[in-house]
């Protein structure tokens, strides 16, 4: 069966993501890409509201589906997408090309969500879709987030972070694994259920078979639809087995605080800090989308 | 790809490496120009998230010496232009980025550069 399996880490998480994580995407990277292609709804709101002369990092861009965002108003910021497989990212360097008459380039990084190689709040607005919840520990998951709160300004920085949500939306159909079963994952997130450690397969097909190509293809932060239906590989298809930390309820914004917390940023709206010289995040929204949780924050000096 | 905006945010990252870690300077590159559509509006707003000095030796290491080494006080038109081809015209194709302080190398090839770092470099 191809459904959602549960998982413990044993190794080092870095060894386990090299594994689980990074050479699956680079070696299904054309197919994956194939199927990801139609931008979620509060994401391209969020970029929409952005003014004129941002610039921004998409931290784990994938094929780059965000980078020619804003729709209705192309060119007016500038997006820089980072992501650690180099096959994505030459999909993602003409990411939206298809439609015009001259070649589109975008500005790509082979990079790590851990690393740092920018100057310190380079950035206008950062965001990281379907990323996090492939890092294998609760301290890279937060390192990850400390990362995006100081590459962007601290004045007026604009964050918004995806993961897939242990809630899954009914249509996904993606049959998890019976709650209780499997290892709660290492979370030292204060005050909420720990998240999961899943195995989630991806059924790369052969050139022959393209079939499931063309079918109404369900998009989330976590594989599509047919993945989880298909109870066995076609023929000529081969499974990858990509890791996956499924965060639970009130997760991902309790990693937020303790990242924000780590970094000695203060938490909540500017109005309520009286002293001066201070840094904090306000969290504009957070909820579940569509299978996924996130959270939108701002940054802000006093 | 590694346009000259691009460069502006690029720092050194290796472990340690935190002060005279930016700009990278560009060795052996290759460029490539590919016109790109002008918009006024956000090359302005652009402008203050820039380091001026940077950008114009940044230019001038690739062979365009069209922006004063200083921001100047008044952008003009022609001006704009000026850092619109900079900024978003032209296009490093190979070469490497190297850091002033530790030296570490940064390649860029086909237009993708490798800000990875090995284990023992990660800070
Ligand atoms: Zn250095």
């Amino acid at each position: 069966m191809k459904n959602v399996t549960p998982t413990t880490i044993t190794d080092d998480p870095q060894i386990h993501e090299d594994l689980h994580v990074h050479a699956i995407y680079d070696q299904i990277a054309a197919h994956f890409s194939s199927t990801r292609y139609k931008p979620w709804p509060i994401i391209a709101q969020f970029l929409s509201t952005l003014p004129t002369g941002w610039i921004g990092l998409d931290s784990g861009t994938g094929n780059g589906k965000y980078l020619p965002l804003p729709a209705e108003r192309p060119g007016s910021v500038l997006t820089i997408g980072l992501d650690r497989s180099r096959n994505l990212l030459q999909i993602a360097q003409h990411a939206g090309g298809e439609a015009q008459s001259n070649i589109i380039t975008r500005e790509v990084i082979w990079g790590d969500v851990l690393g740092n190689a920018w100057r310190p709040g380079a950035f206008d607005y950062a965001i990281s879709i379907a990323t996090i919840h492939h890092l294998a520990s609760y301290e890279r998951r937060k390192l990850a987030v400390q990362r995006l709160l100081q590459c962007v300004s601290s004045k007026h920085g604009r964050v918004l972070i995806y993961v897939w949500a242990i809630e899954q939306d009914e249509l996904s159909k993606r049959k998890l694994p019976p709650s209780g079963q499997g290892q709660p994952s290492q979370n030292l997130a204060r005050g909420c259920e720990p998240g999961q450690d899943v195995f989630v397969p991806w059924v790369l097909s052969q050139p022959n078979s393209t079939k499931h190509n063309t079918q109404n293809v369900e998009e989330t932060a976590a594989p599509s639809v047919y993945e989880a239906k298909t109870g066995a590989a076609a023929p000529n298809s081969e499974v990858y087995n990509r890791y996956y930390h499924m965060f639970a309820k009130g997760e991902l914004t309790q990693l937020t605080h303790d990242a924000a917390r780590g970094l000695g940023l203060c938490i909540g709206s500017p109005d309520g800090f009286a002293e001066a010289n201070l840094r904090g995040i306000d969290i504009v929204q957070d909820g579940w989308e569509r299978s996924n949780y996130f959270v939108e924050l701002r940054c802000w000096t006093t | 790809m590694v346009r000259l905006v691009t460069h502006n945010l690029l720092a050194c990252h290796v472990k340690g490496c935190t002060t005279n870690n930016f700009p990278l300077a560009f060795q052996d590159v290759q460029i490539e120009l590919q016109e790109a559509e002008f918009n006024p509006e956000f090359v302005k707003n652009l402008i203050p998230r820039l380091e001026w000095g940077a950008l114009a030796d940044a230019a001038k290491q690739v062979g365009d010496t069209s922006l004063p080494p200083e921001e100047p006080d008044m952008m003009d038109d022609d001006l704009l232009q000026k850092l619109h081809h900079v900024l978003l015209e032209i296009h490093v194709i190979e070469g490497a980025m190297v850091c002033p302080n530790c030296k570490h190398v940064y390649p860029i090839s086909n237009g993708i550069p490798n800000m990875l770092l090995a284990e023992h470099e990660i800070g």
